[in-house]
């Protein structure tokens, strides 16, 4: 069952009781909050993801997105996020709810999840080849990710590149996309049918809201994908849409020290992200305009097949 | 296990040290200087820089002296190289 076919109320009971247990790519949460707008956001992004009854299924993380006290419900309003029972965070505003949830699965997966090696990336992917893109905060990654998972690349995850250790393909991870401050109204623009929820305004990251992940990646997020590409893209004010190679002993470096959980996995981990970057394509990519930048992806899908990598 | 996993990407290479757990990277001079001093692990640091010159095609500079002194640094801190 998905859970845009229960109904809301019931949706929101079961929320506010005992919490409505998810599937989302290869984890299963049980969440619990008495917030309407965490039941807003759900309800919203997730529809499409498969809900079961939480009595009878195990959940692989119990998360609660609640207020701390009754004095906080009347002066200045705050959430906790809650992890098993632990408040791993400092409390948020309450209009930062469901950004602290989304932030907050983040980091139960980054945490826990040493199956794979986890990568401070977004990951698309077309053709049966993944383009793993990592980028320091500011660089264009959300914006173009979100564009490029509107205009027929798949969403594996905005955020968390999941690597098998075992078979080194992607796991995904498809979630909503998260969006600040400019490229809110950049994809609205980009795409008014895209589904954007409301904006948490002051969060640490400026203004943020969440794109709901396309359907069909929803849909397919049982499947992995071979990584073909690693992509760094940089926005930059009038520049040209240019994709140049790069290093791939610096690129296997940037990975390693922008992964969750590299140092926790030795020398698998050396192992895997060396691997990953034997068979991809490094490249850097500098772009200003997200329409261009979406053809010069679609151009790379369409030179390299799965099957022409060995 | 050997201490140290190494992995060149063509003209570079990334080491990772299974005893501290850090991981290096070796730019192209640095691993062709490890390469070298790993071929013949008899030879001084002098020996080396002359060594190494051959096998770029460069002449001995004393800023290339001091380039592979420099590198021979490095891997010693590293610990791919003994300290003489």
């Amino acid at each position: 069952m998905k859970l845009c076919q229960m109904s809301p109320t019931d949706f929101r009971r079961q929320l506010a009781g005992q919490g409505v247990w998810l599937r989302t790519g290869p984890f299963s949460l049980r969440v619990q909050s008495r917030l309407p707008r965490v039941a807003e956001g759900l309800a919203e992004l997730y529809g499409q993801f498969e809900v079961r009854n939480p009595r009878l299924t195990f959940a692989d993380f119990h998360i609660e997105v609640n207020p701390p006290g009754v004095l906080r419900r009347w002066f200045r309003p705050q959430v906790n996020f809650s992890f098993d029972g632990e408040l791993p965070f400092k409390p948020l505003p309450l209009d930062q709810a469901y950004p602290m949830l989304e932030w907050g699965l983040n980091w139960c997966v980054s945490m826990h999840a040493h199956q794979y090696l986890i990568i401070h990336a977004a990951v698309v992917e077309k053709n049966g080849l993944a383009a793993i893109l990592p980028a320091p905060p500011g660089s264009g990654k959300s914006t173009l990710t979100a564009g490029l998972v509107l205009s027929g690349w798949r969403l594996l995850s905005d955020e968390l590149t999941l690597i098998d250790r075992k078979t080194g393909w992607i796991q995904p991870l498809p979630r909503p996309v998260s969006l600040k401050n400019e490229s809110i109204p950049l994809i609205r623009a980009f795409s008014p049918q895209a589904f954007i929820n409301r904006e948490s305004h002051d969060t640490a990251k400026g203004t943020v809201a969440h794109m709901r992940p396309p359907k069909e990646s929803v849909r397919r997020q049982h499947e992995p994908a071979r990584p073909g590409w690693v992509i760094f893209p940089k926005w930059e004010a009038a520049a040209a849409t240019t994709l140049t190679p790069r290093s791939k002993a610096q690129t296997f470096m940037f990975l390693a020290q922008n992964a969750f959980n590299y140092s926790h996995l030795g020398a698998d981990g050396f192992r895997v992200g060396t691997t990953l970057i034997e068979q991809t394509e490094c490249y850097d990519f500098h772009y200003s305009r997200l329409d261009q930048a979406i053809a010069a992806f679609d151009r790379l899908a369409a030179t390299m097949k799965p099957s022409a990598i060995t | 296990m050997a201490r140290f996993q190494i992995k060149c990407f063509e003209d570079e290479a990334v080491i990772f040290d299974t005893a501290s757990g850090d991981t290096h990277y070796l730019k192209p001079l640095t691993l062709a200087l490890y390469q070298t001093s790993h071929e013949s692990p008899v030879l001084t640091s002098a020996e080396i820089a002359q060594a190494l010159a051959q096998r770029l095609s460069l002449a001995v500079t004393p800023q290339f002296s001091l380039l592979v002194d420099e590198a021979l640094t490095s891997l010693r801190q590293i610990g791919l190289m003994e300290t003489p």
